[in-house]
């Protein structure tokens, strides 16, 4: 069976380890076999975003390294992915041996849903759900990745599912790392019309592929909508709609 | 103008509860939006109209110097006298002094973000010359004592009403009515006698040709090309930036000027000036002085990656596309240029000790990057600039980072490349952090967090990490 790494960004190790093992779940229906680097951290994306270039640096190589020899690796998370193919050349400029390294490394690296779909061809992962989804079009994924249709074509091959269109899915949801929590006001605005937009679709579980945004979107949902979920497309797929591996 | 960019989170959280602009943040920017990707459609190629237009302007901004002094001959060899300013009041002496030479009593004024930048306009009343602004919707922010909302329609958001009672109170109409097209009217006649009397203009600049020496400007409302035409003395002021190669240059950045600004494929008028007017015509000004304004642009030239602000063509595409701007509106920013560019320009302009939130009130989601039509990356320019302040940085006065983040990010560093000491920290937290947690939620938290939870709820850190987990699932027989 085909290795293939897995890249989990530190959100999914600490808060949602669901996820991750729904990941793995989905990998080896996709019939490839997930394999896990102990000695992984984080990518970085915190301390570039706060300023901190040296220390994201850092981070880069140490991923480098760790990564460096695989063929392919996935994450569920295409903020991280994008911090691996977009920033780690960016950091590196100055270091020809390590930018060459990051720029070998970049194509290698895939957000989950683009992985399945694109490389592996897989839509159909098996999974069953009689209900209305709605898709959230994360701006990493969505801006960053280019990646809009895969996730859609296997909740589309989901058995007995029926998606609606989310109004204004492709706008932020207000998380933002830091911003979220230093200009509450302002997040709270924004993931409160994403919300709204939600309700208003009908559907009965908002899908995602970030897990930034799931924090953000389902602690919102969690505190004043407490009867309505949002849910990583990972843990939908493996769980047939519930959070499961 | 005042500047309060320090002030932007009370602005924000005021223009949170103003439901006249939230009201139309709601329709108007969508609107906008739609208006532009239809017009950007009639492009055979987008992303090459759109990469053709960055080139452009990454060309004349690393040429900057060099294409000012072309545009300086060609627009001296036209007729124009051009002056150089090295600031804001440098700029406003020069104009007030040409006013005041000339003894006029008012000017009529273009729409025009540098002068709005310099504050012109408090500079001529103070003393003196009453300046009057023409385009529709700044008259109307004018007469209001207003900053502008937004940098194409700077009174956009105000509501209707408020017009008319502007109107009856400051534009001499007669009835009051809710009518745009009544509104519009009244404000055209009493904007037409000051036009009639008028014997200096002032306008800003959207493209200086330096191949031509010729100046262009974009409207829709005909108040330029009066302001260019009527009088005997025209002004026209522009920051250096505006400068571009080549008439062929113009007219690419004019095609996706229009459609990024308004939705339009061209603009109701575009004005191509070269020079005053000639012996044999019969319209335009017997004498044309253009101010080339610096006020901090030189500087932002120095630094090769700051320079892409340069390339700014202030056609508010990433206004309203901006999240942010959505739901706080022009105001907040503070100064004369909001959204998106506002945040990559005013910390260049002003100094990042000044303009801390603008480019840390922003969840970095890339729809402006991805509509700007000459290819700004705003996002990268964001951590840029908090990549100055974590480096103390004097150029642009980098503002130091407290020191319980900068003693975070070196433990922080210490670990992320040692595993055993990432997982050690990570078991150290999670009792602390999951303290309040009940039911595997964490509802409340006081101290630096407690942003988050407003509103907002944050699962427990998970009893066992996907790390842990990971020893009992890795052999697949047993998922």
């Amino acid at each position: 069976m085909k290795a293939v790494s897995l890249f989990i960004p530190c959100t999914v190790d600490l808060f949602l380890p669901h996820i991750g093992e729904a990941t793995v779940s989905l990998l080896r229906r996709a019939g490839v076999n997930p394999v896990y680097h102990e000695e992984q951290t984080c990518c970085g994306q915190p301390a570039i975003n706060a300023g901190y270039q040296r220390e994201a640096r850092k981070a880069a190589k140490h991923f480098i390294q760790v990564f460096g020899g695989d063929e392919i690796v996935v994450s569920p998370s295409g903020s991280c992915v994008c911090m691996v193919k977009d920033h780690y050349p960016e950091l590196l400029a100055d270091e020809p041996e390590w930018l060459r390294r990051a720029e070998e490394l970049a194509p290698r690296v895939f957000e989950l849903s683009q992985y399945l779909v694109d490389v592996l061809k897989v839509e159909d992962v098996g999974a069953s759900f009689g209900g209305k989804v709605a898709y959230h079009e994360s701006c990493h994924i969505l801006r960053g990745l280019g990646v809009s249709q895969q996730p859609k074509k296997l909740i589309s091959a989901v058995k007995g599912i029926q998606m609606v269109p989310l109004n204004a899915a492709d706008s932020c949801c207000g998380f933002g790392g830091e911003f979220a929590n230093n200009y509450p006001e302002i997040s709270e605005a924004m993931v409160q019309d994403k919300v709204e937009n939600y309700l208003a679709s009908g559907a009965d579980l908002l899908l995602l592929c970030e897990p930034g945004c799931l924090l953000n979107i389902g602690g919102y949902l969690s505190r004043n909508h407490p009867g309505k979920k949002a849910m990583h497309l990972a843990s939908f797929l493996a769980g047939n709609g519930r959070e499961g591996r | 103008m005042e500047v309060r960019t320090e002030k932007f989170k009370d602005l924000a959280r005021a223009e949170l509860q103003n439901i006249y602009s939230r009201r139309f943040l709601k329709v108007g920017p969508p609107i906008m939006v739609m208006k532009r990707d239809l017009a950007m459609a009639t492009f055979p190629d987008i992303p090459a109209a759109r990469a053709y237009g960055a080139a452009i302007k990454a060309e004349a901004v690393a040429r900057l110097p060099e294409l000012l002094e072309e545009f300086e001959k060609n627009a001296t060899a036209n007729g124009a006298k051009v002056f150089w300013a090295r600031d804001d009041r440098e700029a406003n002496q020069m104009i007030l002094q040409l006013a005041k030479e000339r003894g006029v009593p008012y000017v009529t004024k273009g729409k025009s973000m540098v002068t709005e930048e310099m504050g012109l306009n408090e500079i001529l009343s103070k003393n003196g010359v009453e300046p009057w602004e023409t385009d529709l919707g700044e008259f109307i922010a004018q007469q209001l004592n207003r900053p502008p909302f937004h940098i194409v329609g700077p009174a956009i958001n105000v509501p209707v009403e408020e017009v008319r009672d502007l109107f009856m109170a400051k534009a001499n109409m007669k009835e009051p009515t809710l009518d745009p097209v009544q509104l519009g009217y009244a404000a055209r006649l009493f904007l037409r006698d000051k036009f009639h009397h008028v014997r200096f203009g002032i306008t800003g600049v959207n493209m200086a040709v330096a191949e031509t020496g010729t100046i262009i400007n974009v409207e829709n409302e005909g108040n330029i090309r009066f302001t260019k035409s009527c009088p005997r003395t025209q002004v026209s002021v522009m920051s250096l930036e505006k400068v571009v190669p080549t008439m062929k240059d113009a007219l690419h950045l004019l095609r996706l000027l229009c459609r990024s600004c308004t939705g339009q494929r061209l603009s109701a008028y575009v004005s191509m000036d070269s020079g005053p007017k000639k012996k044999d015509e019969v319209d335009g000004p017997e004498e044309l002085f253009i101010v080339i304004v610096d006020n901090g642009r030189s500087k932002i030239y120095q630094d090769p990656k700051s320079r892409e602000a340069l390339r700014c063509i202030r056609c508010a595409a990433c206004l309203n596309i901006c999240p942010v701007y959505r739901q706080i509106g022009g105001y907040a920013y503070g100064w004369a240029y909001s959204g998106p560019m506002g945040q990559v320009l005013n910390p260049l302009l002003l100094g990042m000790k000044r303009t801390q939130d603008l480019y840390r009130a922003t969840t970095l989601c890339g729809a402006c990057k991805d509509h700007c039509p000459v290819g700004i990356d705003h996002p990268s320019m964001f951590l840029y600039y908090r990549a100055k302040d974590v480096l103390d940085d004097p150029y642009f006065q980098g503002q130091r980072r407290p020191w319980v983040e900068k003693r975070f990010f070196q433990g922080w560093s210490l670990a992320v490349n040692r595993s055993w000491l990432w997982n050690l920290g990570t078991r150290m937290i999670r009792p602390l952090l999951n303290k309040g947690a009940r039911e595997g939620i964490i509802r409340e938290m006081k101290g630096p967090f407690s942003g988050w939870f407003r509103q907002r709820d944050l699962p427990a850190l998970a009893d066992k990490t996907f790390r842990e987990r990971w020893k009992e699932i890795k052999n697949p027989e047993i998922v």
